[in-house]
């Protein structure tokens, strides 16, 4: 694929990996020139979580509107599309078929490249939307309901994972907790809001640092700490301080995250670090994140809320990226629920 | 009218060009892919066998169901992406009605049958007369379990001819609650077939006459919707007391 200069590169991006249906056409890679998100919050409310196979009936019933909105807002047809880009992995795998057999037929039909697109890069490229200076090297901290990865960029698409999870993600870990609280789904903000009025020292959780040097996480010890406490209050016939104990467990998760991205970025030298996924649009994060950061002179840089959780914008911002290094997917590609972080 | 067809509802992908009813290319693959990196290759090979360009394309069938949850969306995006593009209408047929015709003209009750998983069945019933272009349509499709599906079968005095995914597999279970009055087809003749999808969906067509909205046919509800509507009702049981 050779690009000239004067042509516009129009990408349309579509997500169905979870629970939203989300398209958005982005041109140049930071012109946005339409975003819709149709959310399934409310459907999934009553279950308590996101039910897959649910989540797939509505991405089935949305995917067609939401892409002819997404083309509309922007006042674009098929004809005008350079790439279509979508969510591949990792994902709920009906969910993420739609998206994926949906787009390619759109590919198809209009001539154009498929664009096979990883859906945590896509969380990370949601920054370069609204920051068109990002230098490389740059040190991404991906938070969100499914992961938590430290991951340094040294250009695009080549990038190392330097430490992940080895349990459960940080949101994974705070939707748990917020449900035993009674707080509901989804977590992180629920827990946000009741930690207002909470007291953050009032509960002593532990926080797993794993050996010294390690970049990797552990949520697990955290969150049954939280759900022990819980527990062993209920036998004694107690009720604890709900916002005391949403705010203990939010700190603790906090310091962990800053933690080890300070330790990345001490390791690694970047000057930069990113923030990405649903988690960090959490107010107390950003907030840590930011007074550390400034000490160290590291700038630290994240997406706006709406584009923090899943959506089509961040698909596009990434295929952008992958459309100008000529990789287009083949008309094999096949949804890959557990797709890891590996470079071009 | 050239028009397309596109079935992935078990797991058979059959796709079909065909042109006023007749049909003009068939792509059948029951091989160990999966739908999602087949029929996109396959179509593209189809059409350049058939010599055929996408817009020469007039509307596009899709099998929306019953049958496989995942293969029915796979088919329904499929089919929904290719006509938004090319700005063609759809028309949407039951998996079970297209077995139909492959029974045609056949003096026995045509029952598809195709697996459900669970023990169950996705059926229907149908009988073709002298004087009808299609098959009429006596039991509605409906998920049935196995034993309740034969039992029903046993009070009819009519043969039955079985056809769909199911019916190979269930050929020895069926011969022994219905002897011989039942016909159990070959899977050479009884899996989906593009030719088949082709004849309904042309049916389809001339019913309607103009597109239509397409959307899957699952018959079942999601097993979370069923537990929560058990638990609901518990409660609700449990108030009233
Ligand atoms: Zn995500």
């Amino acid at each position: 694929m050779t690009v000239s200069q004067e042509k516009q590169i129009t990408i349309l991006g579509i997500e169905t990996s979870c629970d939203e249906t989300s398209a958005a056409v982005l041109v140049d890679g930071v012109n946005l020139r339409s975003h819709i998100i149709s959310s399934q919050i409310v459907t999934h409310q009553k279950y308590g979580g996101v039910v897959p196979e649910i989540a797939s009936r509505e991405h089935s019933l949305h995917i067609r509107p939401v892409v002819e909105q997404a083309l509309a807002e922007a006042s674009v047809g098929f004809k005008d599309l350079s790439a279509i880009a979508v969510t591949y992995g990792p994902g709920l795998v009906g969910s993420l078929l739609v998206g994926v057999s949906g787009a390619k037929a759109m590919a198809y039909a209009a001539g154009i490249p498929l664009l096979g697109i990883n859906h945590l890069e896509g969380h990370i490229y949601a920054n370069f939307l609204e920051h068109q200076d990002l230098e490389f090297p740059l040190l991404a901290l991906l938070v969100s309901g499914g992961h938590t990865h430290l991951i340094v960029f040294k250009d695009h698409g080549r990038y190392e994972v330097l430490g992940y999870t080895r349990d459960d993600a940080a949101g994974e870990a705070l939707d748990k907790v917020a449900r035993a609280l009674g707080l509901g789904y989804p977590g992180g903000p629920q827990i946000q809001k009741a930690a207002q009025d909470g007291n953050e020292q009032a509960f002593k959780f532990p926080r797993a640092m794993l050996e010294p040097g390690s970049l990797d996480f552990s949520f697990s010890g955290m969150k049954s700490a939280v759900l022990n406490a819980l527990n062993s209050a209920r036998m004694r016939g107690e009720t604890l301080n709900v916002p005391d104990l949403a705010a203990s467990f939010q700190q603790a998760v906090v310091d962990v995250l800053v933690h080890k991205a300070l330790l990345a970025l001490q390791q690694t030298g970047v000057k930069t670090l990113l923030l990405a996924g649903g988690v960090a649009a959490n107010r107390l994060l950003r907030e840590s994140l930011e007074y550390e950061l400034s000490r160290q002179k590291v700038r630290l840089v994240y997406p706006s809320p709406v584009f923090c959780t899943d959506n089509g914008a961040m698909i596009a911002a990434a295929g952008y990226y992958h459309f100008l290094a000529g990789d287009a997917a083949p008309w094999t590609l096949n949804a890959v629920p557990g797709l890891n972080l590996k470079s071009l | 009218m050239k028009y397309l067809t596109i079935d992935t509802t078990t797991k058979v992908s059959a796709i079909a060009l065909a042109e006023d009813g007749k049909v003009v290319a068939e792509g059948f693959l029951h091989t160990s892919k999966t739908h999602s990196e087949r029929i996109i290759p396959m179509l593209d090979q189809l059409f350049a066998a058939a010599a055929w360009t996408l817009s020469q394309l007039e509307l596009i069938g899709v099998v929306r169901g019953p049958g496989s949850f995942t293969g029915i969306r796979i088919g329904i995006a499929t089919a929904q992406g290719l006509a938004q593009v090319l700005k063609l209408p759809l028309a949407g047929i039951l998996s079970l009605d297209a077995l139909a015709w492959a029974g045609w003209g056949r003096d026995e009750d045509i029952v598809p049958i195709l697996d459900a998983r669970k023990n169950e069945w996705y059926t229907a019933r149908y009988r073709w007369t002298a004087e009808s272009a299609s098959a009429e349509c006596l039991m509605a499709p409906q998920a049935l379990s196995i034993s309740e599906c034969l039992e029903q079968l046993k009070e009819l005095k009519q043969r039955i001819c079985f056809i769909g995914d199911a019916a190979g597999k269930a050929k020895q279970e069926i011969e022994a609650a219905l002897g011989d009055r039942a016909i159990v087809l070959p899977d050479y003749l009884s899996l989906p077939r593009g030719a088949y999808a082709a004849q309904e969906v042309w049916r389809r067509w001339q019913e309607i006459g103009a597109g239509e909205k397409v959307e899957p046919f699952y018959i079942r509800f999601s097993e979370a919707e069923v537990n929560w509507a058990k638990k609901e009702r518990a409660r609700k049981g449990e108030n009233h007391e």
